[in-house]
């Protein structure tokens, strides 16, 4: 029994090694954004999960092609995964995209497109990131590999919070410890805060369930008002989060303008579909051969919108000046 | 295709290490640990940042099992020496870890493509540097589950192997024998927890990174291939021919000695059903819902006789 275990090893072994050498015999065809004879490209977008922020990333993106004068189906298909927030799905899904010789990988959202970047390394594919907001703490920021960052824009923000609330004194912020986002964004805001007299209040959650709790917090501390970043696990929960800030008569704002529409009463938001169209034209750039992909800096999306959400304005007797409302963008009328 | 097989293969055998530790505690002891969550992002940050620091990464990995073992350690010692429920035990430690964690990895690392990793290290490059580095990762992984299965196995057929197996199966013969099964029960969830980080260091490696959300669902993934593996090794190895392939001598063998090679293979299909699903190209957010549907197929077809040895 135990030489036939034994005899059952060595035939497993061998046929692993096998197999493993004849994957290296067969080496990559063309270098990078190289395309085979006459079928498209390749281009493997994942995202991290389902989310409207990432998938208005991804719809832009695509749009960002087409603006670029690429067809899809006859130059590049699309293999579009999503992860579901798993980085074991993300990991796979990234060695499926090089398995099939894929002349580009797309990775929405920071543990997608590391794990892209490690199933890229074999072959040297090409790697293209959005909706991260800090490419270097990612170490994203240089090799076969850029993007487009979404740093979020904080002085926007606290200046809108500032002509809507000239009285405040502190921002309440709830930030997931595991999300390095926002971890990154909570030192701007608390860096920035100074210049605009707010002083943060920053509650790090570890868990979505925690989220109303720190919410309880914050009020309790009588908070002027609640900022969002664009953390996940917050913005999961925002309808339960306006409940009780609503009974409080605590304004929040937003990060996104899908967050506005929710409820929120205003924010300096980002338009991810915006960005999605700058990361697409930069892919479209290298599929091209234009550019290589390692000679692209990524780029930071520093333009932002003002959003307001005039309901919750009226509601929360909070009075509009003049100039934020010949800037923002009404979500109620939009 | 060849490439799509072995890079999968790789995740299963990688994932192999956690699945012995899970194999260890849930069917070994009868001990429902769920430290694994939070000791197998542990590994991977206390690999990541040795490596950052510059340690040699064959050395991070021992780092990794240690600390995996302290966590193991902590978990034992609650539960036997504070009388703590095993299940709540794993969830204090668990919970406790994840701060840890917190502390040691930050949200995430990432070892960028200069460092050396195990895959890119001198001693494997020296024997294996004229192959990619997807049939370099193949090969690691590959010799690690190998090295650690027979390893295990060699342990159970010792004395202290033989007690650990009777403190699941009946513990109060191990009573009987003057042996203190607290103690063999602590060995168990050390050994365990070690493994599981070691899985961690080992996939940190591969994936040049670390992410404190990593666990979440790990746990899970132990007691699925488990239970996947013993089932389909039970289904080849059944003794009614018109059921299975018994009378296939190598499969035989396969299955009848060890519960390693089990979860090892299921393991491996774990990842395999994960990968299919990918290829199937269906809808996107349908993912997880094929991955369970391939699951259900293959528990239905390999039929119910696995569960039988789960608690053996």
């Amino acid at each position: 029994m135990k030489k036939q275990s034994k005899k059952l090893l060595t035939a497993a072994l061998a046929l692993t090694l096998g197999l493993s050498l004849t994957a290296c015999g067969t080496p990559a065809e063309g270098d990078g954004g190289g395309q085979t004879e006459g079928k498209p490209a390749i281009i493997g977008i994942s995202q991290y999960g389902q989310h409207a922020s990432l998938d208005n990333c991804r719809e832009g993106f695509l749009q960002g092609l087409k603006e670029a004068g690429l067809e899809e189906g006859t130059d590049y298909t699309i293999d579009y995964q999503n992860a579901g927030f798993d980085d074991n799905m993300a990991i796979q899904i990234g060695q499926a995209f090089s398995a099939e010789d894929a002349a580009m990988m797309v990775g929405i959202a920071t543990p997608s497109a590391t794990a892209c970047y490690a199933a890229a390394e074999d072959k040297d594919i090409p790697v293209i990131f959005t909706a991260i907001t800090d490419p270097v703490g990612a170490k994203l920021d240089s090799g076969n590999i850029t993007g487009t960052s979404d740093v979020l824009p904080v002085e926007g923000q606290l200046k809108l919070i500032r002509a809507l609330q000239p009285e405040a004194k502190t921002v309440g912020i709830i930030y997931t410890t595991s999300e390095a986002n926002s971890l990154y964004s909570v030192e701007v805001y608390k860096d920035l805060a100074d210049q605009y007299g707010f002083t943060i209040d920053a509650i790090g959650v570890t868990a979505q369930s925690e989220v109303t709790q720190a919410v309880d917090t914050l009020i309790n501390r009588k908070v002027d008002c609640l900022s969002n970043l664009t953390d996940n696990n917050v913005v999961g929960v925002l309808g339960s989060i306006l409940e009780k800030t609503n009974d409080a008569g605590i304004p929040v704002y937003g990060s996104e303008i899908e967050q506005m529409k929710l409820g929120c009463v205003g924010g300096a938001g980002l338009d991810y579909v915006a960005l999605g169209v700058q990361t697409g034209k930069m892919a479209a750039r290298i599929l091209k051969g234009e550019a290589a992909c390692q000679d692209i800096p990524y780029e930071v999306i520093e333009n932002y919108a003002l959003y307001i959400n005039s309901e919750v304005v009226t509601q929360l007797n909070l009075t509009l000046p003049d100039e934020v409302k010949a800037e923002a963008q009404d979500v109620v009328n939009a | 295709m060849l490439d799509l097989i072995s890079s999968t293969l790789t995740q299963g055998l990688i994932y192999a290490l956690l699945s012995y530790g899970v194999y260890i505690t849930y069917s070994v002891l009868d001990f429902p640990d769920l430290t694994v969550d939070s000791s197998f992002p542990l590994g991977a940050a206390v690999t990541t940042v040795l490596l950052i620091g510059g340690m040699n990464p064959w050395l991070t990995l021992v780092c990794a099992t240690l600390a995996g073992a302290a966590a193991g350690l902590c978990t034992g010692l609650i539960h036997v020496r504070l009388g703590v429920r095993d299940l709540l035990a794993g969830i204090i430690t668990m919970t406790a870890l994840s701060s840890i964690n917190l502390l040691i990895g930050g949200s995430n690392q990432t070892v960028d493509r200069g460092t050396d990793t195990i895959f890119t290290s001198a001693p494997v490059m020296g024997l294996f540097g004229g192959l990619t580095l997807s049939a370099r990762k193949l090969i690691v992984s590959l010799v690690l589950a190998v090295v650690v299965k027979l390893i295990l196995d060699a342990y159970f057929r010792t004395k202290s192997g033989l007690l650990l197996r009777a403190v699941g199966d009946n513990s109060t013969l191990v009573t009987t024998l003057a042996q203190n099964k607290g103690n063999m029960k602590i060995l168990g969830v050390v050994m365990a927890n070690a493994l599981v980080a070691l899985c961690g260091g080992v996939l940190a490696q591969e994936q040049r990174s670390y992410s404190a959300v990593m666990g979440i669902g790990q746990v899970v993934f132990g007691l699925a291939t488990v239970i996947i593996g013993v089932t389909i090794v039970r289904f080849f190895t059944s003794s009614k021919p018109a059921q299975g392939m018994g009378k296939v001598p190598v499969l035989r063998v396969l299955a009848t000695p060890q519960g390693t090679t089990a979860v090892l293979l299921g393991s491996i299909l774990y990842k395999f059903c994960i990968q299919i699903a990918i290829n199937l190209g269906l809808p996107a957010n349908m993912l997880k819902f094929i991955t369970a549907a391939l699951f259900l197929l293959v528990l239905v077809l390999a039929g119910r006789k696995g569960e039988e040895i789960i608690h053996a």
